[in-house]
């Protein structure tokens, strides 16, 4: 922390939780509420919960900004998040670095739509924003080339088998569910749709632009005005499709993730969105989006650290960043904010046995992402930290004014 | 434990004290706002409530929190002044106490959207009346005074 002391310490403390991963002792799961927080969250990659169905789903600092991840058993050197005189702490061999608050529970948690699905099946919560996942089965993985971080298909079999959680849902239950979310005064100020790749349709992509164009219709209802602060995290769609997004929903900003900002790893790692699509289409339908939505209003996620996974990976950390943050900046000159999440090599993926880099990586890479955006004056309020809390890198943004 | 005594937190809660909130940017360029919703919570905390996310007060108050500096808040009513430097210890921006001062907010103005509901814990108090402050520099510095005061 000594050599980033311009960084904030709960960026550096969030990017080692994550990449490091945590587990909780049984008093610090003891101090768990079920009437207050959230232990079950629907969410496309990662866990749903399952078999740990009574774990808090996710931490907040506090300064506010959120830890994303859920508790590891196989992680060689975790933090452990305990409970000591009252409070939480996350602590390192016995040392208290940071006190921690589990994740609040909205009060549509427990409500049911009039199908008689759970809203907390419809709907999860971030800290300040709506997070709705209408299909949670990606097309890619069809075909076997899913890309290599991610476990969205092996995590909605398993939940659908364990927790009868459906992997599409309905646009009257999205319907209800945000009518039943805008009842809490203070509660949101982001309403975020994501899904799985849906290749088909007349022209590529079509079927998953109808979905979200059905689903935001169905959740825009409830608002006075067409255009509400929302986003999705899509596939790169064409102009064609996005103007009719654009144009038939409320939707005021887009995020379609590059995930590895580098051709060769690209075609290795998402071999299924480079054979459909290709890394230079994929990219340059991300930028053109700007011409619909606006400069800083287009972002694009990548999987920090996992440009090193091997064996065709980068091996020097120097060179993965420079490259990294070269094509980062291509991007941001064009108006469109990289923002980066921590890799962590999930169970159910295909480089869970795999190593992600060192603290000093992430943290020379959130600040690298958050300086291109100061040099290229682009705001990243559609996935800051109050909204998304899954990117170090818009953390320090705040920190910063406009 | 609060060091805030009894005449303060309720000078904190008197809707009629005037209160200022003092913040330094990342140059230690000064910032102030003058605010009198700035209340004490139950565990002798100060709550200053932003309602500018994007605010200059804001963005130090998040440097503040981030790499431990010093706020100052000044108190006065009538004659009483006080001076409270201290750190900011939570940035709540969601959940139950977010939720109560969210609602709060409303109440006193329906145009108000609360950004953050920043928690302050105290660290040093000085009574900033003028009696107080000039007997301080008598008792330590005798010298400092004009002569025609000490005439017969
Ligand atoms: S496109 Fe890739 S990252 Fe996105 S859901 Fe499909 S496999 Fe996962």
């Amino acid at each position: 922390m000594d050599k980033y002391n311009d960084v904030s310490p709960f960026v550096i403390i969030k990017s080692d939780v994550t990449r490091r991963s945590f587990i909780y002792t049984d008093r610090a799961l003891g101090a768990l509420d079920k009437s207050k927080h959230q232990y079950q969250q629907r969410v496309l990659i990662g866990s749903n919960g399952g078999e740990n169905a009574a774990v808090p789903v996710s931490l907040l600092l506090r300064d506010g900004t959120s830890i994303i991840g859920t508790p590891s058993k196989t992680a060689k050197n975790p933090y452990v998040v305990d409970q000591i005189d009252g409070k939480l702490y996350l602590t390192d061999q016995g040392e208290i670095v940071e006190e921690v608050h589990y994740w609040y529970k909205p009060d549509y948690y427990d409500k049911f739509t009039s199908s008689g699905t759970p809203m907390w099946q419809v709907a999860s919560a971030r800290p300040q924003r709506l997070d709705i996942d209408p299909n949670s089965h990606c097309h890619f993985w069809n075909k076997g080339n899913g890309c290599k971080f991610c476990n969205i298909n092996a995590n909605s079999t398993q939940s659908e088998k364990e927790c009868n959680m459906s992997k599409q849902l309905t646009a009257q239950d999205v319907y209800e569910t945000v009518k039943e979310a805008l009842k809490q005064p203070g509660a949101f100020t982001n309403l975020k749709m994501s899904s799985g790749s849906i290749l088909s349709g007349a022209e590529i992509f079509d079927d998953e632009v109808d979905m979200y164009i059905e689903m935001l219709q169905a959740a825009g209802d409830n608002f006075k005005d067409k255009k509400f602060p929302s986003t999705i995290v899509a596939s790169a769609f064409s102009e064609k499709q996005l103007a009719r997004l654009y144009e038939n929903t409320g939707l005021m900003t887009y995020t379609s993730d590059i995930e590895i900002p580098n051709e060769a790893l690209f075609a290795w790692i998402c071999k299924g969105k480079h054979n459909e699509v290709g890394y230079a289409e994929w990219k340059r339908r991300i930028i053109r989006a700007v011409d619909i939505f606006g400069a800083g209003n287009v972002s694009s996620g990548i999987v920090g650290g996992c440009e090193m996974a091997q064996p065709h990976g980068f091996t020097n950390e120097d060179d993965a960043l420079k490259a990294v943050l070269e094509e980062a900046e291509d991007f941001a000159s064009q108006g469109v904010s990289v923002v980066h999440c921590v890799w962590v090599p999930m169970h159910g993926s295909a480089f869970h046995n795999q190593q992600n880099p060192s603290l000093e990586y992430y943290v020379r890479l959130a600040k690298g992402l958050s300086d291109l955006r100061k040099k290229y004056l682009l705001n990243v309020d559609m996935d800051n930290y109050r909204k998304c809390g899954n990117h170090p890198d818009t953390d320090l943004d705040r920190g910063n004014l406009d | 434990m609060s060091i805030l005594n009894e005449r303060i937190q309720a000078l904190l809660q008197d809707s009629g004290t005037a209160k200022v909130l003092a913040t330094v940017d990342k140059q230690g360029l000064p910032h102030i706002v003058s605010d009198p919703s700035i209340s004490v919570n139950n565990e002798g905390q100060i709550i200053y409530l932003e309602l500018i996310e994007t605010s200059q007060s804001n963005v130090n108050l998040v440097n503040s929190i981030w790499f431990k500096r010093k706020v100052a808040i000044h108190l006065s009513k009538g004659e009483e002044s006080y001076q409270i430097k201290g750190y900011p210890a939570y940035s709540v921006i969601c959940g139950p106490v977010f939720e109560h001062y969210y609602k709060l907010s409303l109440e006193r103005n329906p145009e108000f959207d609360l950004s953050t509901v920043w928690i302050i814990e105290a660290d040093e108090i000085t009574d900033d009346t003028y009696a107080a402050r000039k007997n301080k520099e008598r008792e330590k510095h005798p010298l400092i005074t004009h002569l025609d005061r000490l005439a017969k």
